[in-house]
């Protein structure tokens, strides 16, 4: 029964991250959050098995995910920046026009 | 740094109140995950919705602790909410008031229908993992074990398993971080 519940708020806070990233259209940053979101649930799910199945390899993985989550962040910012010195606005409807 | 149940067990002088108080913990953060991340979602204001994203990931950090496993709920603080929620601040105070659309409507006819999909497959992957027999699956798991597995500590399992069946990942995260680095360097100079 333990393992049912953390695994129902784990999937709760990923799908409310998949219904933030379609809500909020707006500009990027805000667009980030709820990618992040959605990278923790599903390293709250690794983490859930790991405990409930009394293995250490789900662990172990789950120290490896946020590494590659704050790669794809720092990039997410890179471009970001560069969108906002090149363009002067950061409205997501005109980035389809990106180059290079 | 052991179990907080033995602490609590020390500290209250009765055993019997080990299974409530790990109970209310555990409700205390869900409740505040689902606020926080429903926060994240609905609130206007970035920075708002930045901060409730850094209250996700001290509760989840939390919860890791209250489920045996420290050194992953370290890595938690350290990277996510060291590193990532510091970025996304950054980001979001980078634009300023003028940039936000002034007409922003939470709730028009594409949002509900949004909405509405979502909350669909929420409910129906509810029922698939109620409706799904987890103790009848095989437990796979007995050669994954390490020999010596009670005497040693949390990190060093974890070391020894990154060691042993996690080599090849761990050598590609360290050239991702440096593909990273170099890229965004590239990217954002003058």
């Amino acid at each position: 029964m333990d393992l049912i519940k953390y695994f129902t708020f784990s999937m709760i806070i990923s799908i409310l991250g998949i219904r933030g990233i379609l809500l909020n259209r707006r500009n990027i940053p805000i667009m980030s959050m709820p990618i992040e979101s959605m990278l923790l649930a599903v390293n709250s799910n690794f983490l859930v098995f790991s405990v409930s199945l009394d293995d250490m390899m789900g662990q172990s993985f789950a120290s490896l995910v946020p590494t590659v989550a704050a790669a794809e962040s720092a990039i997410g910012l890179a471009i970001f920046v560069i969108t906002f010195r090149v363009r002067g606005t950061i409205a997501v409807e005109f980035i389809n026009s990106i180059q290079g | 740094m052991k179990s907080i149940s033995i602490y609590l067990s020390l500290i209250l002088h009765r055993t019997d109140l080990l299974g409530p108080i790990h109970n209310f913990l555990l409700v205390f953060l869900g409740s505040s995950l689902i606020l926080g991340s429903l926060g994240m979602v609905l609130l206007t204001n970035p920075i708002y919705s930045a901060l409730s994203l850094g209250l996700v990931l001290v509760c989840i950090s939390l919860f890791y602790i209250l489920s045996n496993s420290h050194f992953v709920a370290a890595a938690q603080l350290f990277i996510y909410v060291g590193a990532i929620n510091v970025l996304i601040l950054f980001a979001v105070m980078f634009m300023n008031g003028s940039e936000y659309y002034k007409d922003f409507n939470l709730w028009t006819i594409g949002n509900g229908l949004t909405s509405l999909v979502c909350t669909s497959i929420l409910v129906s992957l509810i029922t698939t993992i109620l409706d799904t027999s987890w103790y009848g699956i095989i437990w796979t798991t007995r050669s994954n074990q390490i020999i010596e597995q009670d005497l040693l500590s949390n990190s060093q399992q974890i070391g020894i398993h990154l060691a042993i069946d996690f080599f090849l990942p761990f050598e590609f995260i360290s050239i991702i971080l440096l593909v990273a680095l170099i890229g965004a360097i590239v990217v954002a100079r003058q």
